[in-house]
């Protein structure tokens, strides 16, 4: 680990350097005030000035759709078309924290190659971030990393500070060295440490983490599974948003006038009606109330006992989604005891009326 | 007698047929029917705002779906005083040229062309006409690519809202829509040659009355405040009921029009014909070089007009996006409160002029009325069938011919993606086809007789003595011809009643045959108008002539002095016992 | 090329605009591949020489609205081992199904008057699975390019249509959209079946329901949640209707019975 100086105007004569090595991605403004990754060739394009994507990048390492054969009758041959050299610029940290657990989860029992590939050939350039009121990566401890990236830029204004994380990270600096500074003035590490302070007190939102495993289980029952399910639009948002989930569904598509079929793999969302459907149509979590209980205590309890910590990375992105207010905050608070004000818990005076 | 026809055009935005009743020498009828379900689409959009509304509109016509946005969106703000940005007016325009290449090259490539080159599909034609396929392939591609662009999908996009757009495309995607516009531009040169090149048949041939929108400035395109009609009168667009004249008709869910109580014509040849010596640039250059008057009077002219049209698409689409780019960037949409108003959108879709007249009231719409172009032109696809069917007729022509003919007069039209007529069926009519007429006709209203004829020249008496005969039975509003003579004129109160003439024709049939048939048809057969039309011209007005008929009795003998042959007797006793019924 | 192994195709249309018939035919990059990979027998839209005889699968697009159409779908169903509802309007009837019997009969005779038709009698307009039973729904309006070709592919070798129904707003969360509700904008995506490709957010505008009713489509929340957001009853409902035939119907009639109470 090393850290370098680089000023803030040298940002984009860096950025021109590393976008000739690889594809580049980096949020850009995409809605009024939403932002996603995307591929970017006008660097005036990108906006660090940013809270979180709609999207986590997961996107960029396994899209919501790609091909992993193409089959004909008697042979496959895979297909790892969409995997290609890729930097990943300003990513927050939290975002750093869902790929860790997503790399976990591909290679825990059986290696997923379609996502290792795209992992092993993206650098993870990280950017700092100020919280919002949705943003929890305090409680779960994800508001600062310290592996997972290849650099990492902290913003101080007119200057960052870089950490340098991978051999690979140190390679990229190395191509335009007169950018960077190697010595950093105690007032520039004075700077750091007053930024550190500010910004812990600037987190609003708290859960606490440590006792939602127990309370999953021993909520299992609670009524309030059933006021969620009497809300949840069952549109699969909080699931697609989310920088930890990884269901995906695969579909074979015949190619017209080819003899062959591409073997198409799309992302799924087990807060779906269809996702629990098996054959002969028989469906074993019809209920909404059943899809969100399996998608909380898997993000809540099993990865607790299974990796050691939540699913969740507090990135606060199913609080902004989700239309109905049913999200990590208001669960968690929900199952604590508190009656949070939300939309389900109007909803079912509404209902019960 | 028997009906010659097609129970399945190939669609009029969708289902439809066209069948010809043939009575012996003489097409009594020609009945372009929609064989489609009311959908209501004018009630539907009741009580929806604005926004919906023109979202469900459009949804009258896939291959229009623009034209329909277009038209209904200039109601609605015209109904809400919005003025739209100039940018969000040029985005529109593209969009509409998107439709015009899109729907013309659909229908002269693929649903025009095999028809005049002697193949059953456009598929089957690409064996000898590779390239034409193809390349007409990709144009077609090309409009559905900018109305995508545009107006977000091929059929039914929504980027087109009320107030102007969701989203502007990006420059990208519009000057790449332009590169690709200059790139045609060597085959749509060929696409005028060839459908210009088109030895047309010269069946059927007449005059009529052309319709479409005004795009003021002295320019040609594809929206106007105004209708123009070949006359030279023009209407403002609130005034447009005063052209249509909607009203319906027993035999089919399309409501049909007629403006001077006479069919008229609207389409790419009405607008060519009205406006054609507008175009400029190498549009103007084709026109000049290939128009002439023959066109006026025959619809298979809709298929050159078409091609021009195509050019004209061509050249305004570069020129549209140039200017689009050059203006400053502002908000796709303009915020707007709904307020109450009265607004009539006039827009030339592929096919015909397109009125849409919306009302708003207390933020809902409440009330509509939607007239296609199809709608306003099946009046006049049943009149030249007719004309057609007739000529074929006196050439010899067997039903077959007859039915081939039909369908690709009616193609002509393009109703709707094309009419082009398939699957084609020859039915006999029943012997009592006249008797079946007469009661729909008297359904109208208690009819006005008028008898007429040479009482001393033998079967010629027929018509004469029915109305004295009927006269007698104490029948109302009966008269003789020669009282009208004395009387100048008819002095019954016009309340839109039927009028029927009786009389004894020479259609070489039995004698004794009993025919019905529409006055606008006795008016084009010269052995049957030559001792009726001064009557007719000067006895009623057009409107009244619309609903005129002749109840002729197939004569015998016309010998000076001789009494009405048995059978025309017998006919006789025949028609005045179905008359009193 | 014999065309004698190929699936034998008719794709019919009955009340509507037409515009899945011509999806097909907008398909023009794969127009020649789709008439090679099978032998369409009956395509009023695209050809002249079409026969009425057996079929392997037959796509009808439109909603049934005349007694003609009653016998023809019936006479369809006889010839064809399988029956697509292809469409909007065949899956769900289609904007002109959402009239009630009642208001349909007045609203007929408000724009035709008493004028008898001569040609054919119409009758209220239903999906086609009110008159015979359907092998497979394709809903859309009109069907999606993409969604038609996986499953002409997939019928075409013998394979059934891949059928994974969700709402509007999974595609609207892939194309990383602003939640038009979160925004206080009445949009449907979430009751309404994807296809589309949420072509509409993606333009900033609120999903009309076009595809018709998700599979799962949690009605009752949305109702709610748009009330909250200060829309009235009428004004939702008859959003919520716009697309829906007569599918909703019965939701809102449970509605009018507890508001009732």
């Amino acid at each position: 680990m090393k850290i370098v100086k680089m000023k803030r105007e040298n940002l984009s004569s860096f950025l021109e350097a590393i976008s000739r090595e690889a594809e580049l991605w980096a949020p850009v403004k995409k809605g009024v005030d939403t932002h996603a990754f995307q591929v970017v060739k006008d660097f005036s394009e990108i906006d660090l000035n940013y809270t979180r994507t709609i999207l986590p990048p997961r996107k960029i390492l396994v899209p919501s759709r790609f091909n992993m054969f193409q089959a004909t009758k008697t042979e496959y041959t895979p297909d790892f078309s969409h995997v290609s050299n890729k930097i990943i610029f300003g990513i927050h940290p939290c975002d750093i924290s869902g790929l860790l657990t997503m790399d976990k989860f591909y290679s825990y029992a059986i290696e997923d190659p379609y996502y290792l590939e795209s992992r092993k050939k993206a650098m993870i350039l990280g950017h700092s971030c100020w919280p919002d009121e949705h943003c929890l990566c305090k409680s779960t401890n994800t508001h600062i990393v310290e592996e997972g990236y290849d650099l990492f830029f902290t913003d101080l204004k007119d200057f960052y500070l870089v950490w340098i994380g991978s051999t690979q990270g140190d390679d990229l600096i190395r191509l335009v060295p007169d950018l960077f500074e190697g010595e950093i003035a105690d007032q520039d590490i004075q700077r750091f440490m007053q930024w550190r302070e500010d910004r812990d007190k600037a987190y609003s939102s708290e859960i606490n983490f440590v006792a939602m495993a127990d309370l999953m289980e021993l909520r299992y029952n609670d009524p309030v599974w059933a006021k969620l399910g009497e809300a949840c639009l069952a549109c699969g948002s909080c699931t697609n948003v989310c920088p930890t989930c990884n269901c995906y569904n695969v579909e074979d598509r015949p190619v017209l006038g080819a003899e062959h079929s591409n073997i198409s793999r799309c992302w799924d969302a087990c807060t779906l009606e269809n996702y629990s459907g098996v054959a002969g149509g028989e469906n074993f979590r019809e209920k909404r109330a059943d899809r969100l209980k399996l998608w909380y205590t898997h993000k809540l309890q099993a990865y607790i006992s299974k990796y050691g910590k939540p699913a969740c990375v507090g990135c606060g992105r199913c609080i902004a989604t989700c239309p109905v207010d049913i999200n990590i905050k208001t669960v968690s608070d929900s199952l604590d005891g508190a009656n949070p004000d939300a939309f389900w818990n109007r909803l079912s005076q509404e209902v019960t009326k | 007698m028997k009906v010659v026809g097609i129970d399945h055009l190939a669609r009029v935005e969708g289902n439809g047929g066209i069948h010809a009743t043939i009575d012996g020498k003489v097409v009594s009828d020609v009945k372009f029917t929609i064989n489609e379900g009311p959908r209501l689409i004018e009630k539907l959009v009741l009580g929806r705002t604005p926004e919906e509304d023109a979202s469900m509109s459009p949804r009258i016509c896939a291959i229009c779906t623009c034209s329909h946005k277009n038209a209904v969106l200039r109601a609605l703000e015209n109904a809400m005083d919005i003025t739209i940005s100039r940018k969000a007016y040029l985005l529109r325009e593209i969009m509409h040229m998107g439709e015009f290449v899109e729907s013309h090259s659909l229908h002269t490539f693929y649903l025009a062309l095999p028809d005049f080159l002697g193949f059953p599909n456009a598929i089957a034609m690409a064996s000898e006409y590779g390239f034409e396929v193809k390349i007409a392939l990709e144009m077609k591609h090309y409009g559905n690519h900018i109305m995508k662009v545009t107006n977000g999908r091929f059929i039914h996009g929504e980027n087109a809202v009320v107030g102007g757009f969701g989203k502007w495309p990006t420059q990208e995607e519009l000057l790449f829509i332009k590169e690709r516009a200059l790139q045609f531009m060597p085959f749509v040169f060929k696409t005028v040659d060839l459908f210009c090149g088109i030895d047309y048949p010269g069946v059927p041939v007449a005059e009529t009355q052309y319709m479409c929108c005004e795009p003021g400035d002295d320019k040609y395109g594809f929206w106007g405040d105004e209708i123009l009609i070949s006359t030279g009168e023009k209407y403002f667009r609130d005034d447009y009921t005063k052209v249509t004249n909607e009203f319906v008709v027993p035999h089919s869910f399309a409501k049909h029009s007629l403006y001077n109580g006479n069919a008229y014509t609207v389409g790419p040849l009405a607008r060519i014909v009205n406006l054609g010596e507008r175009l400029q640039g190498e549009t103007g250059k084709m026109f000049q070089k290939y128009y002439n008057d023959s066109w006026k009077t025959n619809p298979f002219y809709h298929n050159p007009s078409r091609a021009l049209e195509i050019m004209f698409a061509f050249e305004r689409i570069p020129e549209l996006v140039d200017e689009f780019l050059k203006l400053e960037d502002e908000a796709p949409r303009k915020e707007y409160t709904p307020k109450d108003g009265k607004g009539t959108g006039l827009v030339e879709a592929p096919r015909g002029l397109l009125i849409h007249h919306h009302e708003v009231t207390d933020g809902k719409v409440s009330f509509a009325d939607i007239i296609t172009p199809t709608a306003q032109n099946a009046a006049d696809i049943e009149r030249y069938g007719h004309i057609a069917a007739q000529a074929l007729l006196d050439q010899g022509k067997g039903d077959e011919d007859i039915r081939r003919h039909l369908d690709i007069v009616v193609r002509a039209y393009d109703p709707c993606i094309s009419c082009s007529a398939h699957m084609a069926k020859i039915r006999n009519a029943p012997e009592n086809d006249w008797q079946l007429r007469l009661a729909e006709v008297k359904d109208q209203g208690s009819p006005v007789f008028i008898g007429i004829g040479n009482p001393s020249l033998g079967d010629d008496a027929a018509g004469i003595e029915m109305a004295r005969a009927m006269k007698q039975q104490g029948v109302e509003n009966v008269w003789l011809e020669s009282e009208i003579e004395e009387n100048d004129g008819l002095g019954t109160e016009d309340n839109g009643q039927p009028f029927i003439l009786l009389d004894a024709v020479d259609l070489q049939e039995t004698p004794g045959k009993v025919t019905l048939l529409p006055m606008q048809i006795v008016l084009q057969n010269s052995a049957l108008s030559h001792k009726i039309l001064p009557i007719v011209s000067e006895v009623l007005n057009p409107r009244q002539m619309q609903n005129a008929y002749l109840l002729g009795i197939q004569a015998g003998s016309l010998v000076e002095g001789e009494g009405i042959s048995p059978s025309v007797l017998q006919a006789m006793e025949r028609v005045l016992r179905q008359l009193s019924n | 090329m014999s065309d004698n192994n190929k699936l034998k195709i008719g794709i019919y249309e009955l009340t509507g605009c037409a515009g899945d018939a011509l999806l097909i035919l907008d398909c023009e990059m794969e127009l020649l591949d789709i008439f090679n990979a099978v032998d369409i027998q009956s395509f009023l839209m695209a050809k002249s020489d079409n026969i009425d005889g057996d079929l392997d699968v037959a796509l009808v697009e439109g909603s049934v609205s005349t007694e003609r159409e009653i016998e023809e779908l019936k006479d369809i169903r006889k010839r064809s081992s399988i029956v697509v509802a292809f469409g909007l309007c065949a899956t769900v009837g289609g904007i002109q199904a959402r009239f009630s019997e009642e208001e349909w009969t007045q609203n007929l005779k408000e724009v035709y008057g008493d004028t008898e038709m001569t040609h054919t009698k119409a009758v209220h307009s239903k999906p086609i699975d009110a008159y015979i039973n359907v092998d497979f729904y394709l809903p859309g309006c009109p069907v999606g390019k993409d969604q038609f070709l996986n499953f002409f592919t997939r019928v075409v070798q013998g394979a059934p249509p891949e059928s994974y129904p969700v709402p509007v707003c999974v595609t609207c969360k892939y194309n990383e959209n602003d939640c038009l509700l979160n925004k206080g904008i009445p949009c449907l995506g979430p009751l309404t079946a994807d296809g589309c490709g949420s072509v509409c957010p993606n333009h900033d505008v609120p999903c009309y329901g076009c595809w018709g009713p998700a599979e799962g489509a949690n009605l009752t929340s949305e109702y709610h949640l748009l009330q909250e957001k200060g829309f009235d009853i009428e004004a939702i409902k008859k959003r919520m209707s716009n697309y829906s035939g007569s599918k909703f119907q019965e939701f809102f009639e449970q509605f009018k019975n507890k508001e009732s109470k």
